[in-house]
C-alpha cells in the first residue's frame, strides 16, 4: 500500500491525529491540552526539518499511498516542498505557543486548537503533494477547517467576514475541481512530474489555457490576487491575531504554491501566460498597497499589506514566464519573498496580536502610544517593519531587490532586440512606487503605535508596560523577530541556498553569474522605493490623512468591490435563477390543473361522505382525492398487478 | 442455472414479518414490537449479505411462456439490496426511538417492513414483469407511510405520490409491449435484449417509447417533470420514513431506469440521438432546479427534500450519458447519495424530535445542545456537497470526467458546469445550517444550554451513517463491484 517514505504521511497525519487527541486532552484540563499542542508544533517541526536536512543532503522522498481516495496520494518532498513545509511547521510552533496567552480570555478554545492543528496538516500536506489531486484534496480540507479559525469570535463582523471566506473557498475549490476535470481530460494526468511534458504535447491549446485560468481562479483565490482578493482584508482583522498570522503568512502561500505549479508545469516560460500574472500581480500589488495607505486599522493595514506583497510574489511568477531561460533572478526572487513574507507577517500579526490582546482595540486612533515604553515589542514590530519595508541588511531586501533586478533585466533583453520596453519601464516604476508605499504604511503604523502620545489614556497604556506579555509571547515573538536580520545579514549563507533549494521544483537554474547583494545598483532600487515612502508618508499620510489630531479613513465605501459588485450581482443572479426554477417546476402543476378542471373533472358523490367508511377512518379524504379521478383507476390497475404477484407466488409454492 | 427457491426468503421474511406485526395483538407491547421488528431487519440483512458472494443465483416462475416473474441476484441486485438493507436496519432502529411521538406504531412498522420485501424484490427482479409489478407493489406499500399521520397535508401528499408514482409506472408499463415486439427476451440481460431484425426500421418508434418508459420511471427518482411528490412526500412522513423514502425509494427509480437502460433496451440504440439529449437536458434541468428550490426553502425536512430532487438527478445525468465512467459514478452516487441523505434525514428526524423544530433558520446554537446531532449533520452535508475526502466527491469526479469523456457536443462541458454550480448551491442551502448551529455568536446563552442529545437508539445509526460518509477513503472494494457491472453492460469492447 505505501511506496516510497512513510515519513512523509505521518508528517501530514501527525498533526490531524494530534488534534484530535489534544481535543479529548483539552475536555479533561486546559493546560495539559495548550502543552500538548506546543508538542505537536514541536515535532513537527522537528520532523520536517530532519527531512529537509535530509534533502539538502541530496536525497529525494517520495511517497505513493495506493487505494486512498481511490486514485491513491502521492507525496514528494524536493528541495522547495521541504523548505515551504519546515516553514509551515515553523509558523503553527510559533503560533501556537502565543496562542496561549492570546486566547486565554475566549471561549471555545478547545475548538481553536483542534481546527488550527487540523489546518496544520492539511497545510504540510499541500505542499508536500506531488499531484493535482492530493494538492485539491488537502486544499479543501485546508480552506474548511482554517474557517472556523477565521471566524472563532463569532462577532457579527467576523461572522459575515467567515461568509465571504467561505464563500470564495469553496467557488474558489469548485472552479478549481472544474479545471482539473478538464486537465485530465487533455492530458490523462495530474502528476505535477509528468504535466510538464505531457502539457507540451497538447495540442488543443485554448483548452489548455481555459484549465490553467480555472486552476489559477481556484489558487489564486487562496493566495488574494485581484480581483479574487475580497476576503482577505475581511478576514484577517477578525481572525484572532494568531490565526491571521498562519492565514496571512502561510495559507495564502498555499494558494501561491498552486499557482506556481501552474505556471511552471503547464505553462513553463510562456510569454503569454507570464503576461497575465504580471498584470494580475500588478494590479494586485499596487491595489493592496493603496487600500493599506488609506486603512487606519492596524491588522487590516497589515492585511492590505499581505495582498501587496503577495501581488509582488505574482509579477516574479509573471516574470519567470517573460524571460523564459533566463529567469534565474525571478525564480530566486518569487521563491525568496514567499520565505520572506511568510516570517515576516508572522512577526508583524504576533505583534499586533500583543496590542489587541492588552487594548481590545485595533483602530489606530485608540491604540496611539501602546508601543511606548515596551522595548521587547518594539524590537518585534521593527524587524518586521525593517523587513517588509525592504531596509538593506533586512531579509526583504534581499527578494525585493532580486524581483526588482528581473524587471530590470528584461528590459535590458528587450532593448536588446530592440522591442518596445516602455511598458515595462512603467512597470518598474509600478514597483518600486508599491514598494515606496509599503515604506509609507509600515511607518504610519510605527509612528502612530510606538512613537505617538494616546491624548486621553497614556497612562493607562504605560501601565501595562512590565506585564503586557507573558514569557511564552516572548518567546514566540522575538524567536520570530530575531530570524529577520539574521537571513539578510547574511544572504550568502541564507538566501541563497535556500533559493537554489527551490529552483528545481519552479524549473529554474542557477544565476549566470553570483548575485552582488548590495552592489550600488541594486541599493539604489531599494533607496529610491524608500525615498517615494518617505515623500508619500510625509506629504500625504501626514497631510491628508491625519486631521486635527486624529487619523482619518478616506477610503470611499463604494469601491468595496465585495459589497457594491459581487454581492448585488449574485444576489440578482440567484433572484434570476430561482424565479426560472419555480416557474419550470410549476408547469406540470398546472398542467395536472388544467386536466383537472377539463377532461378530468372528478365526479362528486356528497352522499358517501357523510358516512365514513370505518376501514378506512384514518384516510377519509385521501380516499375522497382518489375517487373518481384519474389515479383511482390506476391504483385499482396496480393493485391488480400486485393481486397478481401474490397469485404467482402462491402457484409457485403449490406446484 | 439451478431454481434457488431461497432468494424468495428476503422478499418474503419482511413481508411475513409485517403482516404479523399488523396482525398480532402482543405487538402492542413496546418491547415485543421492537424486539420482532430488529429481529426480522436483522435476519434480512443476514440473508441480503449473505448473497453478496458466490454465483448468480435465478428462480424463474413461469405462469404463461410471456408472463414469468424471475427473480436473480446479479452485481446491481447486490449494491442495491446492500443499501436497502443497511439502510432500513438504521432507520428501523432509529424508529424504535423516534416513532415515541407518533401513534400508529403497528401500521407503521408493518409497511415499513413490508415496503422492504417489495424494494428488495425490486432489486433481485431478473426480468420486466417481475420489476414492473414489484414496482407497483413498493408504491402501494410505501403510501401509508407517507400517509402515517394522517392529517390533510398527509393525505394530499399520499394523493400526489400515489398518482405521480401511478402515472409514472403505468408509462413504464409500455415498455413490456414494446419489448415483446422488438426484443428477443424480457430478461434481463447486460447490453440490452433488442433483436436487430425486428429492429430494423423501426428505431425511431423504439426510441420514443423507451423515452416515455424512462421518463416515467423517472418519477419516483424525482425527474422532471414527475417530481412534484417529493417536496410534498418528505415533510409529513415520520423522519425515518423519509429517510427511506429519499435515500432508498427514489433509487428504486433508479434500479428501474438502470434495468430498462443498460439492461433491456441497451444503450447503443439511445446514443447520440434526440432521446438521449433530451433526457440529460431533463436531468440537467432538474439538478439545477432541485437545488435552487432547496436553496429558497425554509422547511429543513422539505429543503432535504428538493436536495434529492437535485441529487438523484446527478444519479440519472451519469446513466444518461451512456459512457463507463459517467456510469461508474452515477452508481457510486447511488451509494452515497443514500449513506448522505439518510444521515441527513435522521439527523433532521433527531432535531424535530428533541426540539420541535422544522425550520432551517431556527437552528441556532443547537450544535452546542447536540453535537453528535449536528457533528453527523454536517458531515453528512460535506458528502453531499462533494467535499473529498467524503462520499459524493468522488462520485462527482467520475460524473464530470465521463461528461467530458463523452465528447457531447455543448453538454459535455455544460454538464460539469451544472454539477459544479448546484454543488455550490448544496453548499449554499446545507452549511448555513452547520454554521448557525455551531457559531451562534458571543451573545449566545452558554449557561442556558441543555445537553439534548437524542439517545442510544437515534444516535447509533446516526453515527454509523456519518462514519460511513467517510467511505471515500478506501472505496475500493465497492469500486471494484462497481467497474464490473459497467464493462458487463458495454462489454469489452469500450464506451459506446
Amino acid at each position: 500500500m505505501f511506496e516510497g517514505n512513510v515519513l512523509l504521511l505521518i508528517a501530514v497525519l501527525w498533526p490531524m491525529c494530534g488534534a484530535l487527541i489534544g481535543y479529548c486532552i483539552g475536555r479533561r484540563s486546559k493546560t495539559a491540552r495548550d502543552y500538548f499542542a506546543d508538542a505537536v508544533g514541536v515535532t513537527e517541526l522537528a520532523l520536517l526539518a530532519g527531512l529537509l536536512l535530509g534533502v539538502v543532503r541530496g536525497a529525494e522522498y517520495t511517497l505513493h499511498v495506493a487505494y486512498l481516495i481511490e486514485r491513491g496520494l502521492h507525496f514528494r518532498l524536493d528541495g522547495f516542498r521541504a523548505l515551504y513545509g519546515c516553514i509551515a511547521a515553523f509558523m503553527w510552533m510559533m503560533t501556537t505557543i502565543y496562542s496561549r496567552d492570546y486566547l486565554s480570555h475566549y471561549r471555545n478554545r478547545n475548538r481553536y486548537y483542534l481546527f488550527t492543528l487540523l489546518t496544520c496538516g492539511a497545510t504540510v500536506g499541500v505542499f508536500l503533494s506531488a499531484d493535482l489531486f492530493t494538492t485539491f484534496l488537502f486544499f479543501e480540507i485546508m480552506s474548511l477547517t482554517s474557517y472556523v479559525m477565521v471566524i472563532h469570535d463569532e462577532k457579527p463582523g467576523a461572522m459575515r467576514a467567515g461568509q465571504t471566506y467561505l464563500a470564495v473557498a469553496l467557488l474558489g475549490g469548485m472552479v478549481l475541481l472544474g479545471g482539473m476535470f478538464l486537465l485530465e481530460h487533455l492530458t490523462g494526468t495530474l502528476d505535477m512530474e509528468l504535466l510538464l511534458p505531457a502539457c507540451r504535447q497538447v495540442t488543443d491549446r485554448r483548452g489548455l489555457y481555459l484549465a490553467g485560468s480555472m486552476l489559477l481562479f481556484g489558487f489564486a483565490a487562496k493566495a488574494g490576487m485581484y480581483p479574487l482578493h475580497i476576503w482577505l482584508p475581511k478576514a484577517h482583522p477578525v481572525a484572532p491575531a494568531p490565526a491571521s498570522a498562519l492565514l496571512s503568512g502561510i495559507l495564502t502561500k498555499a494558494g501561491v504554491f498552486g499557482v506556481l505549479v501552474v505556471s511552471c508545469n503547464l505553462f513553463l516560460h510562456d510569454p503569454a501566460w507570464g503576461t497575465a500574472i504580471l498584470a494580475f500581480g500588478t494590479v494586485t500589488m499596487l491595489l493592496g498597497a493603496v487600500i493599506a495607505v488609506f486603512s487606519i486599522d492596524l491588522k487590516r493595514t497589515l492585511a492590505c499589506s499581505s495582498m501587496s506583497q503577495i501581488g509582488f510574489i505574482l509579477v516574479g511568477v509573471g516574470m519567470q514566464g517573460l524571460l523564459g531561460e533566463e529567469n534565474a533572478l525571478a525564480v530566486w526572487g518569487t521563491e525568496l519573498h514567499m520565505v520572506n513574507h511568510s516570517l515576516i507577517k508572522l512577526a508583524l500579526f504576533m505583534a499586533a496580536g500583543v496590542v489587541y490582546q492588552n487594548l481590545h482595540k485595533l483602530d489606530l486612533n485608540d491604540i496611539r502610544g501602546f508601543g511606548r515604553g515596551k522595548p521587547m515589542l518594539l524590537f518585534v514590530f521593527l524587524m518586521g517593519y525593517l523587513g517588509i519595508i525592504g531596509m538593506p541588511f533586512w531579509n526583504g531586501y534581499v527578494s525585493k531587490t532580486l524581483l526588482h533586478e528581473s524587471i530590470v533585466e528584461y528590459i535590458a533583453l528587450l532593448e536588446e532586440t530592440g522591442r518596445p520596453a516602455g511598458a515595462f519601464h512603467a512597470l518598474e516604476w509600478i514597483f518600486l512606487f508599491s514598494g515606496g508605499l509599503t515604506a509609507a504604511y509600515m511607518t504610519k503604523l510605527l509612528v502612530a503605535v510606538f512613537v505617538e502620545k494616546h491624548p486621553t489614556e497614556q497612562k493607562r497604556m504605560d501601565a501595562m508596560n512590565r506585564k503586557y506579555m507573558r514569557p511564552a509571547s516572548v518567546f514566540a515573538l522575538g524567536g520570530a523577530a530575531v530570524l529577520l536580520p539574521l537571513l539578510g545579514f547574511f544572504p550568502d549563507t541564507w538566501m541563497g541556498p535556500a533559493a537554489r533549494l527551490g529552483q528545481s521544483f519552479l524549473h529554474g537554474s542557477a544565476p549566470a553569474h553570483a548575485v552582488v547583494w548590495f552592489s550600488w545598483t541594486n541599493l539604489r532600487g531599494a533607496l529610491i522605493s524608500l525615498g517615494i515612502g518617505a515623500a508619500v508618508y510625509i506629504g500625504v499620510i501626514r497631510t491628508i490623512f491625519f486631521r486635527e489630531g486624529r487619523y482619518v479613513s478616506l477610503w470611499p465605501a463604494w469601491l468595496d468591490l465585495e459589497d457594491s459588485l459581487y454581492r448585488p450581482v449574485l444576489r440578482a443572479g440567484v433572484f434570476v435563477l430561482a424565479l426560472l426554477c419555480r416557474l419550470i417546476s410549476m408547469l406540470p402543476t398546472w398542467f395536472i390543473r388544467l386536466l383537472r378542471v377539463s377532461v378530468l373533472r372528478p365526479v362528486r358523490r356528497p352522499a358517501a361522505r357523510e358516512t365514513p367508511d370505518p376501514l378506512n377512518a384514518r384516510a377519509p379524504e385521501v380516499l375522497k382525492n382518489v375517487t373518481g379521478s384519474l389515479s383511482f383507476g390506476m391504483l385499482l390497475f396496480g393493485a391488480g398487478f400486485c393481486a397478481l404477484l401474490l397469485y404467482l407466488f402462491v402457484v409457485l409454492l403449490i406446484s | 442455472m439451478r431454481q434457488d427457491l431461497s432468494l424468495l426468503l428476503p422478499i418474503l421474511l419482511p413481508v411475513a414479518g409485517g403482516i404479523l406485526v399488523a396482525l398480532l395483538p402482543a405487538m402492542d407491547r413496546e418491547r415485543t414490537r421492537q424486539r420482532f421488528v430488529a429481529a426480522i431487519l436483522a435476519v434480512t440483512a443476514v440473508l441480503a449479505v449473505s448473497r453478496m458472494w458466490g454465483g448468480d443465483h435465478a428462480l424463474i416462475l413461469s405462469v404463461t411462456d410471456i408472463v414469468a416473474v424471475q427473480f436473480k441476484v446479479d452485481d446491481l441486485s447486490r449494491l442495491f439490496s446492500g443499501l436497502i438493507v443497511l439502510m432500513w436496519l438504521l432507520s428501523g432502529v432509529f424508529s424504535f426511538s423516534y416513532m415515541h411521538h407518533e401513534t400508529g406504531h403497528r401500521q407503521y412498522y408493518c409497511f415499513f417492513l413490508i415496503s422492504q420485501g417489495a424494494l428488495l424484490g425490486l432489486a433481485y427482479a431478473g426480468n420486466y414483469i417481475t420489476l414492473y409489478l414489484c414496482f407497483e407493489w413498493m408504491t402501494l406499500m410505501t403510501t401509508p407511510l407517507v400517509l402515517h399521520s394522517a392529517t390533510r397535508e398527509a393525505n394530499r401528499a399520499a394523493g400526489q405520490y400515489l398518482l405521480y408514482s401511478v402515472a409514472g409506472a403505468s408509462l413504464g408499463l409500455l415498455g413490456i409491449p414494446l419489448l415483446l415486439r422488438y426484443g428477443v427476451t424480457l430478461t434481463f440481460t447486460p447490453g440490452g435484449v433488442l433483436d436487430p431484425a425486428a429492429l430494423a426500421g423501426h428505431e425511431n418508434v423504439v426510441r420514443f417509447f423507451s423515452c416515455l418508459v424512462l421518463l416515467g420511471f423517472g418519477a419516483k427518482a424525482g425527474l422532471y417533470p414527475l417530481f412534484a411528490w417529493l417536496p410534498a412526500a418528505h415533510p409529513v412522513a415520520p423522519a425515518p420514513a423519509s429517510a427511506v423514502l429519499s435515500g432508498v425509494i427514489t433509487k428504486a427509480g433508479v434500479l428501474a431506469i438502470l434495468r430498462v437502460l443498460y439492461y433491456a433496451i441497451g444503450p447503443e440504440l439511445l446514443a447520440g440521438t434526440w432521446v438521449q439529449y433530451l433526457l440529460l437536458w431533463v436531468a440537467l434541468c432538474t439538478v439545477l432546479m432541485g437545488s435552487t428550490l432547496a436553496l429558497k426553502e425554509k422547511l429543513l425536512k422539505k429543503r432535504l427534500a428538493y436536495s434529492t430532487v437535485s441529487q438523484v438527478s446527478y444519479i440519472l445525468f451519469g446513466l444518461f450519458l451512456l459512457d463507463k465512467t459517467a456510469m461508474t459514478g452515477a452508481l457510486i452516487h447511488v451509494a452515497a447519495h443514500s449513506v448522505c441523505k439518510n444521515a441527513l434525514f435522521l439527523s433532521a428526524g433527531a432535531i424535530i424530535f428533541q426540539t420541535g423544530k422544522t425550520e432551517a433558520g431556527q437552528l441556532r446554537g443547537l450544535g452546542k445542545e447536540m453535537p453528535v446531532v449536528f457533528w453527523c449533520f454536517a458531515l453528512a452535508a460535506l458528502g453531499l456537497i462533494g467535499i473529498p475526502p467524503f462520499f459524493g466527491f468522488l462520485s462527482k469526479w467520475y460524473l464530470c470526467l465521463g461528461a467530458l469523456e463523452s465528447g457531447l457536443p455543448l453538454l459535455s462541458w455544460l454538464g460539469p458546469v451544472i454539477l459544479i454550480v448546484s454543488a455550490l448551491l448544496t453548499a449554499a442551502y446545507l452549511l448555513p445550517i452547520v454554521v448557525q448551529g455551531f457559531f451562534p455568536g458571543p451573545d449566545f446563552q452558554y449557561k442556558a444550554v441543555v445537553k439534548r442529545d437524542p439517545d442510544m437508539l437515534m444516535r447509533v445509526p446516526l453515527l454509523l451513517l456519518a462514519a460511513a460518509t467517510a467511505f471515500t477513503v478506501a472505496p475500493g472494494p465497492l469500486t471494484g463491484m462497481l467497474r464490473g457491472i459497467v464493462s458487463s453492460v458495454f462489454g469489452s469492447g469500450g464506451g459506446v
